[in-house]
């Protein structure tokens, strides 16, 4: 609650002050990875906190990237030259986090205009379906869904982890309370123009929807580059690892070796911390709108 | 909407309908449905991971276990706090702290915006390993910290004892839940009407009389949508507890998403983890209508 | 920032096209070059068996004779057994998987996901094989899940140079590394007296290093864990529990259920533990992270490995047995392949090879004619480890529903450590835990 009289300096002052208390607070464990991944494994260690690395070291970089190896790419027969394991974790986890957000903005968006617009048989049983199954954890179906995986033949594979974050009906929901404010005047006009049901949606329906898109891809990449349960049930060789993955294995194989931990965090974290600030405000705009249309 | 529609507009709106929901429609009963549905079907059965036996239907057998099986009642408990505790924290810190910097200017506004999500841009698995660190018994910052401004005198094991387990593992939850809500209040808030505001503020309201009667009820509808996120985000703490606890010490920091795991791959009981999914399945579902109800009904 | 999105959506584009194609990769069937099998191999961090330049020599050696190509993946003991288990649940199972009999004959080969290898101990295998290796091996129906490389004792370590400041070094005999229950308790005394932290911790988080809690438990007053049958769990009886109590009461010692085994000896070479009970003679031989050589912790400190104490001064070690065993999956092509490597590692003239990788001791006194007793022969450190090879006791990891009575055992560890310590407290837990165990 702000104040805007007189009265109320003390209290902004105080704001302000706790404010950037918890500002640190919150931007510490960042600063703690990074500074740790430079640190000596005795200054790590070291029960009186070393605030500021004394002796910086390149060592756990050394290690994280000596310690597993892996093709940078494998497509088809075409095996690529043997990199760190850790670039090839990035990679897939690039490739996985933009696959998935793709697929889910264009199936979500397609299947929330028709959720919103159209009046076909059967759609109030979808629509509750979706809202049921929106907060389900992916636990509940751990043994169906690796089961399921394997009979595909997808199992050890990025894409079983891709197609359910796709399946998982969040996306529908948003795009669908997008999609209730395109005025029905509009694709009437459009229906009398002779357009197709195809061109009104990209024409009329998709600029309409567009900040909805945008908030839902963030969303997606977001939680698909940290969705580690799913990681974890359905990847086991090394070359499919994600970076996430790659670094609890390293946390499980050493697991008090933290400044080599911290430089696989660091690795992790830094190329989306990047990306965010470059987006940063589309990022809080797309987040913003999401909501008020929800 | 329209009252009548002719047969041959219904049968247009019926198959386009359908085409536009068939993509997303494949994903999802391929990959929610159809798994809940044979998951359903194992929570009757023995299924394990014993190749010699052969799979029994048992009925109701694993849903009566459960309510006997002290470690799923445990778990439950544990879940049911976890989602009591952050959600109307995260509501409450959130709101606090967009109220507080929603007038600001441009640049440190978006500093305090940066700040609180960079926690949910981290990763949960990064800002895992950092705070087990911190944590750490021996040579943690928190010990540190704490005895050196004297709080305590004992290095306190904050992940092995149990009454510390939980409490440290919400404390994460919390630094990667709030990150959203803030950006979400920030926005509500400077779209509040300030002509009432300032009608109110003429009228010789105090500062909280303005809140309570005339923000509190624009802000309403990110309120419920924030309920709605936290709620899930709540639900999915399951690296935190796979990485740091394993659900122990002592089951402290057991929840159902990580028992259902452990049934699994521990236990080898997947009939029985499945019961388990189950019953999580329709809490949630319950509880995702009740929300949505409300939503709904503002 | 149109164009930076335009690139990444073309490399992903193409990189989803091609990795379609590519689902069944290179690396589990087909294109191979004709005669030429693929198997996989998952490893678990044995010596430097989990070190994937060492592990590449050996298996470059293997494919360059016998032509098969072998993939190689590390497991760790905090979560391999997830993987493994997760595995099975999506039947894709490697060809190999090397541990001990404790997970490869009393789980998966119990559970029926192994391949019987019986056929691949002939008799002079079986004469020259470690008779408690081989019995290991073999389940009741006289079906092997598992062939046997290398085996030691596992035991305890201390740092020596903690103990003569603390002045506890009176405790300890360094020429026999052995000492009495009653020893081990004045020293950890001192060494609290000078140290007032922490001396040693029952880490008791999870999975990996349950041998160093068993075997200090049973050996403080002499319980057992199991009957000599393998047929019952009874770490219930009062001996144990006795121990259980006095470890909980003693300054000095900590159940730490917020660590692992590894997290453990981690705390021990960094110095913050001055006694670890997760120790074997591969730990003695690793040079660890802080890079001053083997023995040494990270500040230069000695290590000395020591028996578990006992009463009398004579422990009764857990032994430790690893070996290859086969996942059943069905491919007659990759189990012969399979088979054909374990018969390379584990008894031919490369046995010498396979063996040093790990830093343990070999299974079998000779293979193929090339003498194993000798592989160690030039090491000091080894040679001194021999001292404690005969007080290796009873391998009972093979007793049934081992799976479940491991994970009971850390289980009833966090409760006696969360508990308040009395007598009734303990007993309790203890009867619960191992009650599960014996699938009660």
């Amino acid at each position: 609650m702000t104040k805007n009289n007189g009265g109320s300096k003390a209290y902004r002052i105080i704001c302000v002050v706790v404010l950037i208390a918890l500002a640190i607070l919150f931007l510490f464990p960042l600063y703690w990875i990074l500074t740790g991944s430079l640190k000596t494994p005795n200054a790590i260690s070291s029960p009186i906190p070393q605030w500021w690395p004394q002796e910086f070291t390149l060592r756990n970089f050394e290690v994280l990237f000596s310690k597993r190896s892996a093709p940078l790419f494998e497509i088809g027969s075409l095996v690529g030259p043997t990199v760190p394991g850790a670039i090839r974790w990035l990679i897939n986890t690039v490739f996985m986090a933009v696959m998935a957000m793709l697929l889910t903005c264009l199936t979500a968006s397609m299947a929330g205009y028709a959720l919103a617009k159209k009046r076909f048989t059967g759609r109030g049983i979808v629509f509750s379906l979706i809202v049921a199954a929106m907060a389900l954890p992916k636990q509940v179906i751990l043994i169906p869904l690796i089961r399921e995986m394997s009979s595909l033949g997808m199992y050890d594979n990025i894409w079983a982890v891709i197609l359910p974050t796709v399946g998982w009906p969040f996306g529908v929901f948003l795009m669908k309370q997008f999609a209730e404010g395109i005025p029905g005047e509009m694709l009437e006009a459009a229906r009398i123009d002779g357009a197709n049901e195809l061109r009104t949606f990209t024409t009329v329906v998709y600029p309409m929807i567009k900040p909805g898109v945008g908030a839902l891809a963030i969303f997606t990449f977001i939680n698909s580059w940290n969705d580690y349960f799913l990681q974890l049930i359905m990847l086991t060789s090394s070359s499919n690892l994600t970076i996430s993955l790659g670094i609890a294995t390293m946390q499980a194989e050493n697991s008090t070796d933290y400044g080599l931990i911290m430089a696989g965090a660091a690795l992790a974290a830094v190329p989306i911390i990047v990306v965010f600030l470059i987006f940063q405000k589309y990022f809080t705009k797309g987040i913003t709108m999401g909501a008020v249309k929800g | 909407m329209k009252q009548t529609m002719s047969p041959r507009l219904r049968r247009r709106e019926n198959i386009s309908g359908y085409l536009f929901l068939l993509p997303s429609l494949v994903f999802f009963l391929g990959f929610v449905v159809y798994p809940m549905v044979s998951c359903i079907y194992l929570s009757f059965t023995d299924a394990n991971m014993d190749a010699n036996t052969p799979t029994k239907w048992i009925w109701f057998a694993n849903y009566v276990e459960l309510w006997q099986d002290e470690v799923f009642l445990k778990g439950l408990w544990n879940t049911i706090i976890i989602v009591l505790v952050s959600v109307p924290v995260v509501c409450i810190f959130s709101l606090w702290v967009a109220s507080a910097i929603h007038k600001m200017k441009e640049g440190p506004l978006s500093f305090f915006r940066i700040v609180f999500y960079l926690p949910v841009i981290t990763g949960s698995v990064a800002v895992t390993v950092v705070w087990k660190w911190m944590y750490n018994n021996y040579y943690g910052i928190f010990n540190y910290l704490l005895k050196g401004v004297g709080v305590i005198d004992k290095n306190i094991n904050w992940l092995g004892d149990p009454k510390y387990a939980l409490a440290c593992i919400i404390l994460i939850l919390l630094t990667t839940s709030v990150g959203q809500p803030i950006v979400l209040y920030v926005s509500a808030l400077s779209n509040v009407d300030q002509s009432l505001v300032e009608a109110a503020e003429v009228d010789g309201a105090t500062n909280t009389q303005v809140f309570w009667k005339i923000r509190w009820p624009q802000i309403m509808p990110t309120t419920l949508y924030i309920l709605v996120i936290t709620t899930i985000n709540s639900f999915q703490c399951f690296a935190l507890i796979q990485l740091l606890t394993s659900g122990g010490p002592n089951y402290a920091t057991e929840t159902i998403m990580y028992y259902i795991y452990y049934t699994a791959f521990k236990l080898y009981r997947f009939g029985y983890g499945n019961a388990m999914g189950v019953v999580l399945a329709i809490f949630i579902a319950i509880l995702s209508a009740i929300q949505f109800r409300m939503a709904k009904e503002k | 920032m149109k164009k930076v999105l335009a690139l990444i959506l073309a490399f992903c584009m193409i990189f989803a096209l091609t990795a379609c194609g590519s689902k069944t990769p290179a690396s589990t069937e087909s294109a191979a070059p004709s005669g030429g099998t693929e198997i996989t191999l998952w490893t678990y961090p044995i010596g430097n068996w989990g070190d994937e330049k060492t592990v590449k020599a050996l298996t470059d050696a293997f494919t360059a004779e016998t032509g098969i190509k072998v993939t190689v993946e590390y497991l760790t003991y905090k979560d391999g057994d997830d993987k493994v288990n997760t595995a099975i649940t999506a039947k894709k199972t490697p060809d190999l998987v090397m541990e001990g009999p404790e997970r490869l004959v009393s789980n998966w080969g119990a559970n029926g996901h192994m391949v019987d290898i019986s056929d691949l101990f002939d008799d002079t295998d079986k004469k020259e094989i470690n008779a408690a290796a081989l019995a290991a091996c073999f389940n009741a129906d006289g079906k092997a899940y598992e062939y046997p490389l290398v085996m030691t004792a596992h035991c305890m370590a201390v740092n020596y140079n903690a103990f003569v400041e603390a002045g506890a070094d009176q405790y300890i005999n360094k020429e026999t590394h052995t000492w009495t229950t009653e020893q081990f308790l004045k020293a950890v005394d001192a060494l609290y007296a000078k140290y007032g932290d922490t001396v040693g911790a029952v880490f008791c988080n999870g999975q990996g290093g349950d041998q160093g809690t068993r075997a200090l438990v049973n050996n403080l007053y002499g319980g057992t864990f199991t009957n000599a049958e393998h047929t019952a769990y009874t770490w219930d009886d009062a001996k144990n529990i006795k121990a259980l109590k006095t470890l909980y009461d003693q300054n000095g010692i900590a159940y730490d259920a917020s660590i692992v085994g590894g997290d453990e000896i981690a705390n021990f070479y960094n110095g913050i533990f001055k006694m670890a009970f997760c120790w074997n003679i591969a730990q003695q031989l690793n040079p660890n992270s802080a890079g001053n050589g083997a023995g040494k912790t990270a500040n230069g400190d000695e290590i000395v490995f020591m028996a578990f104490p006992s009463e009398d001064g004579t422990a009764k070690l857990q032994g430790g047995i690893w070996g290859f065993g086969i996942f059943d999956n069905g491919d007659a092509a990759k189990i012969e392949a399979s088979k054909k490597f374990i018969k390379y590692m584990c008894d031919s003239a490369k046995t010498v090879d396979a063996v040093r990788a790990s830093n343990f001791f070999a299974a079998r006194s000779a293979a193929e004619g090339t003498d194993l007793s000798k592989v160690w022969a030039d090491n000091e450190v080894m040679n001194e480890y021999t001292k404690l090879m005969p007080m290796l006791g009873d391998y009972y990891q093979v007793t049934t529903n081992w799976a479940t009575a491991r994970t009971a055992w850390w289980n009833m560890l966090q409760k006696v450590g969360a508990s308040d310590g009395s007598e009734a407290a303990i007993t309790a837990a203890v009867n619960e835990f191992c009650g599960q165990a014996n699938g009660k």
